[in-house]
């Protein structure tokens, strides 16, 4: 059986022949969707751009997950990785809304912002954005509520931020959105999570600077993990970084390539070194 | 996880002749009568297609800010037993290149209850010629995924698709409260 539901800003699909647990899978996905939405203004994380600047909120477990993983990535990307900074972009752009009673951001960087005892602060008001980390981790949870519902097997695709579990590979092609060039891969994933991360081709009147020090002459960056919060976290750092990303990919037994503007591939991290 | 460079393969481009129409591919999730079933468990589905005068489209598009696609918007009733259970919507909007399909349930109030994707279907340029590339969407063994929509999105993760799909939605829930609300 495979579903597909709008959720997250994407398409969701579940696909998975225990029905019970496809439900569960996205119930746990329009949870995170709730609590994380950077569009409802009662979301947790509208609250804490709401609120956080004046005093501590008090989040969920999956919220305070995300901004540990979140602050986590800041701090060994040396900021690479800043949902404050990708916030503050995102509201720059008008991609997210600013809610009635949300301070205009002062902080321009993750180091702004303080998690402790399931409680956020910031320090001074900052937009946060979870764009880059919460589908992974709405995948990952997924994933999760799925195997305890029984699922044998299965596999989770939030707009290209994917993981399969169990038995039997799933066969996944990754696709150069740009696609003039048919810059195309393949992947056989095996218990592991895959995540892609493109520009927008110009065509399309959108630019793909919002990505810090994006490398040129790539169209897309792809990153297997063993989950899926990890992956979606690490294209982005990818992306900043390149090659100076191969130990972080290392530490987190991650792997990396990404597809050339001339449809060729190109080894990130320990191949990249090993070829 | 090391595997070496093996993990992944370029898929070979087929040359093509540019005269040969773009294909279309078409992932299908769902019937109609499945996302009925679905949505509504157990109750009836009594048609109540819509079609649509001009002053009606105008004045979704002013409510919504889009028209309908639709010259008729095809909705159920559903009802459980003598009761109005909700209502039963499907609607198509344009996706990268092409429509997407899905349904929209509605509580007899007009809340949304539940949005399910019916069908995803996507023009492609000459790489889908590509036997290889092409075999991905036959499905032939449970477990094929297909990354379809892998990634046109801005930074807050919002594909331009989705988008288009929210905005259907805020346009089916305009076409309830002009048309349905008082049925």
């Amino acid at each position: 059986m495979r579903r597909c539901r709008p959720l997250l800003g994407t398409f969701v699909e579940i696909e998975c022949d225990h029905a019970q647990a496809m439900e569960q899978g996205f119930a746990a996905i329009e949870r995170v969707h709730r609590l994380m939405s950077a569009h409802k203004p009662d979301s947790e994380l509208s609250r804490i751009n709401r609120f956080a600047h004046l005093r501590p909120v008090a989040v969920s477990a999956e919220t305070f997950e995300v901004l540990e993983r979140a602050l986590r990535w800041s701090r060994l990307s040396n900021g690479a990785f800043d949902a404050v900074h990708a916030g503050n972009a995102a509201l720059g752009r008008g991609l997210i809304p600013r809610h009635a009673d949300q301070p205009l951001p002062r902080a321009a960087h993750w180091t702004w912002l303080e998690v402790q005892g399931a409680c956020v602060r910031l320090l001074k008001p900052a937009c946060l954005d979870l764009g880059g980390i919460a589908k992974g981790y709405a995948v990952d949870v997924a994933v999760a509520a799925m195997k305890q519902a029984g699922a044998a097997h299965g596999l989770v695709n939030a707009g290209g931020d994917l993981r399969a579990f169990g038995v039997g590979t799933s066969p996944v092609t990754i696709v150069d959105p740009g696609s003039r060039c048919g810059g195309v891969a393949h992947v056989e994933l095996r218990d592991a999570a895959l995540a892609t991360s493109a520009g927008l081709p110009a065509e399309c009147g959108l630019s793909f600077d919002h990505l810090a020090g994006i490398h040129p002459g790539w169209v897309s960056v792809t990153v297997r993990a063993s989950n899926a919060c990890d992956a979606d976290a690490l294209t982005k750092i990818v992306w900043a970084l390149g090659h100076r990303s191969a130990h972080l990919l290392a530490a987190s037994g991650a792997e990396a390539f990404a597809i050339r503007a001339d449809g060729s591939l190109e080894a990130i991290g320990e191949q990249a070194l090993a070829a | 996880m090391s595997t070496g460079p093996s993990w992944y393969s370029i898929l070979p481009v087929a040359v093509v002749a540019a005269a040969v129409p773009a294909p279309v591919t078409a992932t299908v999730y769902l019937s109609i009568e499945d996302a009925q079933r679905a949505m509504f468990p157990g109750d009836r589905f009594i048609p109540h297609p819509i079609a649509f005068t001009p002053e009606q489209r105008k004045a979704i598009a002013q409510a919504s800010g889009a028209q309908p696609y639709d010259k008729v918007q095809r909705i159920w009733e559903a009802r459980a037993g003598d009761k109005r259970a909700g209502w039963f919507m499907v609607d198509r909007v344009i996706g990268k290149h092409d429509y997407i399909t899905y349904a929209v349930a509605l509580t007899a109030d007009g809340a949304v209850r539940g949005v399910e994707i019916l069908e995803y279907r996507e023009t492609y340029g000459g790489e889908i010629r590509n036997p290889k590339w092409r075999q991905q969407f036959v499905g032939k063994r449970p477990g094929a995924a297909l990354k379809l929509d892998s990634d046109i999105k801005n930074i807050s993760g919002a594909t331009l698709s989705s988008k288009h799909v929210a905005d259907g939605v805020r346009r089916l829930l305009a076409t309830y409260a002009l048309l349905l609300a008082r049925a």
